[in-house]
């Protein structure tokens, strides 16, 4: 199968109920998965007693936090325990999320085929899927370990010097690899893309995307950036709104409401990443035909 | 290209704007509810002067590449005793960081305060001790080798006298020694060329009333005890390092590279100095004492926090526990790479400590221990309790009026206010106190705790979640009125815990003052809890009932006809503290009541007959029995058990880190 997305207005208008189909399909498993994530943590927290009061969980953000603060106390071996499973579940929620991300970027493609035909077609790519994020991983974990490295040789020079150059150093090499990692991301995403797009070897995608990073570094590298940026905006604007609503004394329409601005903010970073989704298509679709 | 220059514009601007939220999500969110403030009633004056009883003139030349001192000192003892005294037990603190053998350094390490051991050893030697007049005869050569019962330490010393010292009578000693000082382990010695001097020239133990000294070894997580007098203390340093200390600064001259300074400090029971060449320094008078900050090149943010606390703290504290008698006040910020000299009290000198950022984001780091590094100015520096056999009294007591200044401050969010979070010292406190309740007795020795940590939870979080929950318990005003009446009542006279309970008499009821002992010397803890609910319908009588008219059969009426619902619940008090509480009654109609259970007893029924069901009990809906040591058993309700709010901050939680490290 061979794709080639235009680039024009007109293509951007008929896709666009494809990213909205997209969008959702990646909400939606992405919230039921989270669901399951979080089932055990909550059980945990409901198992602590604190919220078995006549005000519920109000109780744990009362200001000064004395009640959660006793939660974790008190809650400490069964929070700890559900940690546990929830990061288990995790690593399968990760590994199970690759099959809506592969039906959206069939989706990106063409309106042609039904979604069941597109989950099959899915399944079929899922191994190539969890080979080209195993290569990211070692990449990603490769550059997080390099900075690690360089930090630990940077202490005992820095450490007679300036007390802020001996901190910032080090989290100076962090950040710059964790853009590293986000680049890495940038070039799976492009590998994927390729994939959904050729049905190509796992071996023959990854190529075919480092083609495309060095023809257009500046496009695989950019393109990132403003997911990464809108996600943390997001985010950070819910965490700004959270901060002025008494949730100790919420009603409940602040609670609904609080949960459609969560939402509603999880929906926007999507939507940016699917935006950049049609872009790794094009991308992969010029570098490669 | 166009594309690519957009990606790069919108994550500009989305940057940008997250940056911007950042800064104001960091900000804190709560200002401080006004508390009420003590009484305006009198407080007796605080003593204006200490009984001196051992005053030092010490001259001290400092080698800053060898870190060494040479020294000599005169030391004028005053018999304030009721007995003739015919030995001295001097402390020479300095040895503890000699070897690692020692009482100090061989102490299984987790057990004192910082945890590290010695790299670089320190030790002071004395040279000679003699009576002034009669420098002949040295009295050093007559002292016992090492401490009491112990080979291996030299930190406690006596020296027998050739003469008994009568009552009243004075004796003055010169005394030479030599200082080395070690790598800092804890609080004293050198880390590059900053240099901090504790407990760093030989000093007399305290005489107590009965003729007896009381003396003891330096141990890894004991603190001090000592008497009061004068000190002029005369240093000779290379002209490059900045000087701070105890007392003011009297004289200052400078000659072939090297400062004289000469500082004086009245009615205090230590000096401790520093010296470093890299000092930064800034100084401003607050509630009329002289304060100068030293502190790392860089760190000007964290200097401005501690100013600030201090603009704060101590004019809370003058109003609370009496002036701040002392003219200045310097308040030392260690370098990182000498974190363990930070944290630390001293008459008229307290450390600081913490990275650069420390004052960045919505902690209070640097706040929480400017304030309690304050405070100690009056439970160790003014009231001077004996910190070796009851620390509870100054660390404990400081704890508690650490946490007090810092909440009337900052509110809830007084230790940590970001990002919508707020945590305060209080439940800080109370974490650190319940996880180790009843472990051990609170009111022991230093040195008798298992462990440093077993230590730091009880003496320092149970103390001040003790008096906290009396505070709230018996009325805020009454508790603080207590408390300023013991700390101007006994100003430079080392109570005990037995002077603290006379000063709370007429303001404290007998109920109280049982808990604290209770909670201090008893191992008491208290758990106040409620297991269930029971409703029953009420209708009236059935049966057979015989009378005056004859007998009578009445049948029973159906249970949905009943109007009225007799309802009890049962709360619980485990453990041996008594004290009161307030129980929360929630009906099925929406209405509340609240009860008052005197704690006394082991149960207390909470019987309601009235037209709705009771579906909801809390035990202490108002936090105040913090000492209650599992609040997850405080209540019942028919109707909770919901997490709406934690589904959703969850929720989220998940779907954000899905979103930043899934695929």
């Amino acid at each position: 199968m061979n794709y080639f997305p235009q680039t024009d207005g007109t293509h951007a208008a008929k896709r666009w109920p494809a990213s909205a189909t997209a969008t959702v399909l990646l909400w939606i498993s992405r919230t039921v998965l989270s669901l399951l994530v979080l089932y055990p943590l909550l059980q945990a927290v409901k198992a602590s007693g604190m919220v078995s009061g006549p005000d519920a969980d109000a109780v744990l953000f009362r200001p000064g936090s004395l009640l959660l603060l006793e939660m974790f106390r008190v809650g400490a071996p069964a929070l700890g325990a559900a940690l546990r499973t929830a990061l288990l579940l995790s690593a399968i929620a990760v590994l199970t999320q690759l099959l809506p991300l592969s039906v959206a970027l069939d989706l990106l493609l063409d309106d042609g085929p039904s979604l069941p035909e597109r989950f099959r077609r899915a399944l079929r790519l899922f191994p190539r899927f969890v080979g080209l994020g195993g290569v990211a991983i070692a990449v990603q974990a490769a550059l997080l370990l390099l900075a690690s490295l360089l930090s630990a040789g940077l202490k005992s020079p820095l450490q007679s010097g300036d007390e802020r150059l001996a901190t910032l150093a080090p989290l100076f090499l962090l950040v710059l690899a964790l853009v590293g990692c986000g680049w890495v991301g940038c070039v799976l995403d492009v590998a994927r893309a390729t994939l959904v797009r050729t049905e190509q070897t796992f071996r023959e995608a990854l190529v075919s995307a480092l083609i495309c990073l060095r023809e257009e570094p500046l496009a695989v590298a950019a393109g990132g950036f403003p997911v990464a940026a809108a996600s943390a905006f997001a985010y950070l604007c819910c965490v700004w709104l959270m901060a002025r609503l008494d949730l100790a004394h919420a009603s409940p329409q602040s609670l609904a409401f609080s949960f459609a601005a969560h939402q509603g903010a999880v929906l926007f970073t999507i939507a940016w990443r699917v935006r950049w989704l049609r872009q790794a298509i094009a991308l992969s679709a010029r570098s490669n035909g | 290209m166009r594309r690519a220059t957009l990606d790069l514009w919108l994550g500009l601007l989305f940057t940008s704007l997250s940056v911007a939220l950042l800064r104001q999500i960091a900000a804190p969110s709560v200002r401080p509810v006004p508390l009420a403030d003590p009484p305006n009633a009198e407080f007796p004056a605080p003593a204006m002067s200490a009984d001196k009883v051992a005053s030092y003139e010490i001259h001290a030349t400092f080698d800053a590449d060898q870190h060494r001192i040479a020294g000599r000192e005169v030391i004028r003892f005053v018999n304030a005793s009721r007995a003739p005294v015919s030995e001295l037990w001097f402390h020479l603190y300095l040895n503890a960081f000699k070897n690692d053998k020692t009482l100090f350094l061989r102490s299984p390490f987790g057990a004192g305060r910082s945890g590290d051991k010695a790299r670089a050893y320190g030790y002071v030697d004395v040279k000679k001790l003699t009576l002034v007049g009669e420098e002949a005869n040295d009295l050093w050569t007559a002292r016992d080798r090492h401490s009491p019962e112990d080979p291996d330490d030299e930190t406690d010393i006596r020296v027998p006298l050739p003469t008994p010292v009568e009552p009243g009578a004075t004796l003055t000693l010169a005394l030479d020694f030599e200082d080395q000082m070690p790598e800092i382990v804890e609080r004293t010695g050198y880390a590059g060329s900053f240099h901090f001097f504790g407990q760093w020239f030989p000093k007399l133990a305290r005489l107590e009333p009965d003729g007896k000294f009381t003396h003891f070894a330096f141990h890894a997580q004991s603190e001090f005890y000592a008497d009061f007098g004068d000190y002029d203390v005369q240093l000779d340093v290379p002209s490059g390092y900045r000087v701070g200390a105890t007392g003011v600064l009297a004289h200052e001259s400078e000659s072939k590279g090297r400062r004289q300074l000469e500082y004086r400090a009245e009615n205090v029971h230590d000096f401790a100095w520093t010296a470093w060449d890299r000092f930064e320094s800034r100084t401003e008078r607050v509630a009329g004492t002289e304060v100068t900050l030293l502190y790392p090149p860089h760190q000007e943010r964290n200097a401005e926090a501690e100013l600030a606390s201090v603009r704060f703290a101590l004019p809370h504290f003058n109003r609370k526990y009496g002036a701040y008698p002392y003219p200045t006040l310097t308040v030392v910020h260690p370098p990182e790479s000498a974190g363990n000299a930070g944290g630390m009290e001293y008459p008229q000198l307290i450390t600081t400590g913490g990275p650069w950022y420390s004052a960045l984001g919505g902690a209070h780091a640097i706040d929480v221990v400017t304030t309690h590094e304050l405070g100690h100015q009056w439970f160790y520096g003014l009231l001077a309790s004996d910190e070796h056999a009851s620390p509870f009294l100054d660390e404990g007591f400081n704890s508690y009026a650490e946490a007090d200044a810092l909440e009337a401050q900052y509110g809830a969010g007084s230790v940590f206010d970001g990002f919508g979070l707020t945590v305060s010292s209080t439940a800080l406190n109370r974490v650190f106190s319940a996880a180790r309740a009843g472990d051990e007795e609170v009111g022991q020795g230093a040195a008798e705790f298992a462990t440093f940590r077993s230590m730091g939870a009880l003496v320092y979080s149970r103390t001040a979640v003790a008096l906290a929950t009396v505070e709230r318990a018996y009325g805020r005003s009454r508790f603080q009125r207590a408390f300023g009446i013991y700390t101007r009542s006994f100003r430079f006279k080392h109570p005990t815990w037995q002077d603290f309970v006379a000063s709370t008499v007429g303001e404290l009821d007998a109920q109280a003052v049982t808990a604290l002992r209770a909670a201090f010397f008893g191992r008491g803890t208290v758990d106040y809890l409620v297991r269930d609910i029971s409703n029953a319908s009420v209708t009236p009588a059935a049966g057979v009932f015989d009378g005056p008219n004859g007998r009578e059969n009445k049948k029973p009426e159906l249970p949905n006809a009943a109007s009225q619902y007799a309802s009890r619940a049962v709360i619980f008090r485990h453990g041996t503290l008594q004290l009161p509480v307030d129980i929360q009654l929630g009906f099925e109609d929406g209405t509340k009541q609240l009860r008052h259970w005197d704690g006394l007893g082991n149960t207390y029924p909470v019987d309601n007959v009235g037209p709705s069901r009771l579906v909801s009990v809390y035990v202490d809906p108002e936090e105040r029995i913090l000492i209650d040591d599992d609040r997850s058993n405080n209540w019942v309700s028919t109707q909770g058990g919901s997490a709406p709010r934690c589904f959703d901050q969850l929720l989220f939680a998940v779907q954000a880190a899905f979103g930043a490290l899934g695929p």
